[in-house]
């Protein structure tokens, strides 16, 4: 089924779906764009390439609260988070990212004991994905195409949308925006033209070129197990590193997370926060005892964790090659790079 | 889990605090249920550990002291941290009394293999504060339901001084008995102290254990299995024959939060007990 | 006009001389990225690492942050730009580095640009001045005849605003802060280890992205760094949402320097200035 509706008219279906539940759509802020909760369907804003935070934070926010305490009382006492039961859509996903939600499923929800905060929020929720603009320049710092994701996937998105010219088409790719679709009746129906150029456009998306190289996922495990201990090839990939947390942070298939008990007054909260392995303290024993001391260490944990231990323990590369890494990075440093160097090395 | 939901701990109660050590900074404590439910979905065995939560501290992963054959509680052995990072849950808990609740998460990572261990001589080799899981599996092993499963068992456990030697009515026992070899050496004794003195790389290359159809579990801190691990390897062990438990910072403990890992494995999920010969397939990293 | 064609060729000639004589082991320099907008801090270490090298106009990185990250005497040659020669200076009344031990080398530049905005980079973001402060070669022609605004024009605005807006403006950036510390960690003088908000006892600040932790962390870095920040507005380059942390740094700056009568980083002689004591010193503080 294929509704399209003009774009200049985007903030109608925003309050519709604002009625029927949580709204998370790209808004401009001073930097770029990024998703943020809809208060005024006016916000709604797709003149973007891609945001500057991964919409990672619809299903794993950056802070989660788990349990209110007050010190000195019983543990019976405690108020565990009682998560909103609203449904949510999540509009206007590219879909290297809808692709990320999939990676991001394998650890949370299908590995071991379940994370019921992510599972909860993901199927609350309704992706609306959007497809790259063709017209536009790729930007030099995207490689998704060598992790085998295209400009114009539908996969993985329970609707996905198409520029088409002044308007947006929207096609139900899964059950779940079958249903969705004819309940936003703000939507007008596609026609046959519009089904042709919809199918056409996702055609031309595998055409659209981001930076490629052959990437075997076995090939690349070995060889970091095998450069490892190449202390001189890690030090100098991370001689400009800064150890800061952004790229971490921008990266939608980063999960590290820290636990944390934040009391005021005798009452607190224990939540979750992001965390990152490039920061220093990250793996600070007790004891005193850390074993990555090193700028290098953290660096080669973060490469080697998306390349290598993913793939042998989930059997997927942990990256999508969004590009925000890069194009956030305040030394530029380039994630493909690294890969590239390390197969040659 | 409580209420299915991982992060959320279970309460329970401290029903018995024993000071291990003379420094004061070593405390076995035991803790009981208060929901039986919990209690008889806590079902652990040797080599496992929990996670003890403090609301306003944090938690603390620690390794769990008793033995699945002891019901009705589990103990935990916890040293005091503070000397270089502040040990917030830990000092907490020690200011604490019996009577007094925190919450705990878990059983939490692997166990010792017990099926692997079947049939097999077993040499129990501890070094000061890491004998905790060790006495765990002793107790299982000596466990009259469970004693005739295993071969022969060596226990070669060692502390710096007699007063830091954990269990001593326990090592007491053990010695009396004859279905186990009980070997205990301080690195320096006092006047009152009639065992043995020595390091235990240097105890182990002593009784000389014999490889054959033998398992070595061994946990110390780093620098005793530097010089023990050498011991045995000159004795013939093999690799997948050497069981070790990792330490490494943790969070989460149910391999969620990306912080303990070494290469791909969690050593909260896929450990924190390894052989050596998985251990050398991973990367350097701890 | 600045030839950034020929400081680039001077950077290498001078790298690839100081390497080849054993003067230094490391020359921190900038190199290239993965594409021509996008270059890197960079290390060379031997003579064919020197080819990497550029210049270009945005090559902002202030490369004294990597100073503390070589044992205590390495030979190190280090190209800086204005504000990271004051920042050279500043680590060495802070003892961190002995100048005995750097090659210091001198580009007088005017036109950096910043890489999001694409403007050219001026004393309203940055210290203002073109010419390094201290070197041992300069790399190119000094910057002559170009007016430069004092770099406390650009707090007009802002002091403007009583102690409630300040606070409210102030409230308001920090909280869009993700608590990545990419500004603590570009910063040269951001040396300590641990830093105060990475330590649990006692614990200064939550870790979550909102305030109050985000005003304690920013509030007490602003004032950790009172009369030691050089203006090298990289902080706020590295920022990747944009908080003009730039505008407390220079106020800051401001008021200690007309308290003191000393900026920072302005030469070897001088002591930190909240370190040495004289008694002409301002007693406005204890009004």
């Amino acid at each position: 089924m294929l509704k399209k509706i003009a774009i200049e008219k985007i903030s109608q279906l925003a309050a519709v779906l604002m009625e029927k539940g949580t709204l998370l759509a790209p808004v401009k802020e001073v930097s770029g764009h990024n998703f943020a909760e809809i208060k005024d369907p006016k916000q709604v804003d797709l003149d973007f390439y891609n945001t500057i935070m991964s919409p990672k934070g619809a299903f794993f926010p950056h802070k989660e609260d788990f349990v209110k305490y007050k010190i000195g009382k019983p543990l019976s006492e405690v108020e565990p988070a009682v998560l909103n039961l609203k449904p949510a859509f999540l509009f206007g996903v590219r879909p290297c990212d809808v692709k990320s939600f999939e990676i991001m499923d394998i650890h949370f929800d299908a590995a071991g004991i379940i994370d019921p905060y992510w599972r909860f929020r993901r199927e609350a929720t309704t992706i609306f994905g959007y497809a790259y603009d063709l017209s536009q320049p790729v930007d030099s710092a995207d490689f998704y195409n060598t992790l085998g994701i295209y400009a114009a996937d539908p996969e993985g998105s329970d609707i996905f949308m198409v520029k088409k010219d002044k308007e947006l088409l929207l096609k139900a790719i899964t059950k779940k925006g079958e249903n969705l679709l004819p309940e936003l009746t703000v939507l007008k129906d596609g026609i046959t033209a519009d089904e042709k150029y919809f199918t056409e456009y996702v055609n031309k998306g595998k055409e659209y070129k981001t930076r490629f190289m052959t990437l075997d996922q076995e090939v690349v495990a070995k060889k970091l197990e095998d450069i490892f201990d190449n202390t001189d090839f890690w030090t100098k990939m991370s001689a400009a590193c800064l150890s800061c947390g952004i790229c971490t942070f921008v990266c939608p298939t980063c999960y590290c997370f820290d636990i944390c008990d934040d009391t005021l007054f005798g009452k607190g909260t224990r939540r979750r926060v992001w965390d990152a392995c490039m920061f220093t303290d990250f793996t600070l024993e007790a004891s005193g005892h850390n074993p990555r001391t090193q700028v290098y260490q953290r660096l080669r944990q973060k490469i080697c964790h998306k390349y290598s231990y993913h793939i042998r323990k989930y059997g997927v590369i942990s990256c999508v090659g969004c590009g925000r890494c890069t194009r956030h990075c305040p030394v530029n440093i380039d994630i493909y790079s690294i890969v590239e160097a390390a197969l040659k090395a | 889990m409580s209420n299915n939901n991982p992060y959320i701990p279970m309460p329970v109660q401290i029903s018995k605090i024993i000071n291990e050590v003379d420094t004061n900074d070593i405390k076995t404590f035991r803790f009981t249920f208060l929901n039986k439910e919990d209690e008889q979905n806590f079902k652990y065995m040797p080599g496992q550990f929990a996670e003890l939560s403090i609301y306003g501290k944090g938690e603390s992963p620690i390794g769990i002291a008793s033995s699945p054959t002891q019901p009705g509680y589990v103990e935990f052995t916890v040293q005091r941290a503070g000397a270089i990072v502040p040990g917030l849950v830990t000092s907490a808990l020690h200011d604490m009394d019996e009577g007094a609740q925190i919450g705990i998460r878990g059983p939490l990572g692997n166990s010792w293999p017990i099926e692997f261990l079947e049939k097999k001589n077993i040499v129990v080799v501890g070094g000061g504060f890491a004998f905790t899981t060790l006495r765990s599996l002793i107790n299982y092993m000596l466990h009259k339901d469970n004693r005739s499963r295993f071969g022969e068992i060596t226990v070669i456990y060692g502390a710096r001084t007699p007063g830091l030697l954990l269990y001593k009515d326990e090592l007491a026992l053990w010695e009396k008995r004859d279905d186990i070899k009980s070997i205990i050496t301080v690195d320096k004794g006092d006047e009152a102290w009639k065992g043995r003195q020595g390091f235990v790389p240097a105890v182990c290359k002593e009784v000389a254990p014999s490889p054959k159809n033998t398992v070595a579990v061994i946990c110390g801190p780093p620098i005793m299995i530097k010089f023990t691990l050498p011991v045995f390897f000159d004795l013939g062990f093999s690799k997948e024959n050497i069981l070790t438990s990792l330490e490494m910072r943790m969070k989460c403990g149910i391999g969620k939060c990306g912080r303990c890992n070494v290469g791909y494995k969690y050593v909260c999920n896929d450990g924190p007990v390894f052989s050596l010969a998985e251990l050398e397939e991973l990367p350097r990293d701890f | 006009m600045t030839d950034f064609k020929k400081i680039e060729e001077n950077l290498k000639t001078e790298s690839r001389r100081l390497l080849k004589e054993g003067l230094v082991t490391v020359v921190l320099a900038y190199g290239k990225g993965f594409d021509e907008n996008h270059p890197m801090p960079y290390a060379a270490k031997t003579i064919a690492d020197v080819d990497s090298i550029v210049f270009n106009e945005y090559c902002n990185y202030n490369m004294a942050r990597y100073l503390v990250r070589y044992p205590q005497g390495t030979k190190i040659a280090i190209a800086v730009k204005a504000a990271d020669s004051r920042a050279v200076i500043q680590l060495i009344q802070e003892e961190k580095v002995k100048r005995e031990n750097l090659v210091i080398l001198g580009i007088p530049v005017q036109g950096m640009k910043n890489p999001k905005t694409g403007e050219v980079i001026d004393s309203k973001t940055t210290c203002g001045m073109y010419n390094p402060v201290l070197y041992d070669i300069l790399l190119g022609e000094e910057v002559h005849g170009v007016k430069s605004a004092s770099p406390y024009d650009v707090l007009a605005e802002y002091e403007k605003m009583d102690k409630d807006a300040r606070w409210e403006f102030w409230k308001g950036q920090l909280d869009k802060c993700i608590r990545c510390y990419a500004c603590r960690k570009a910063c040269p003088m951001c040396y300590c280890d641990p830093c105060f908000i990475d330590q649990s006892k006692p614990k200064w600040a939550d870790k979550e992205p909102q305030s109050p932790g985000n005003m304690m962390y920013h509030l007490t870095r602003f004032h950790h760094l009172a009369g030691r920040c050089i203006d090298c507005g990289e902080c706020s380059r590295a920022c990747p949402v944009d908080i003009p942390l730039y505008l407390f740094h220079k106020k800051v700056a401001k008021e200690c320097e007309e308290m003191f009568n000393q900026a920072a980083g302005m030469s070897i002689e001088d002591k930190p200035v909240l370190v040495d004591f004289r008694v002409e010193d301002s007693d406005k503080i204890l009004e």
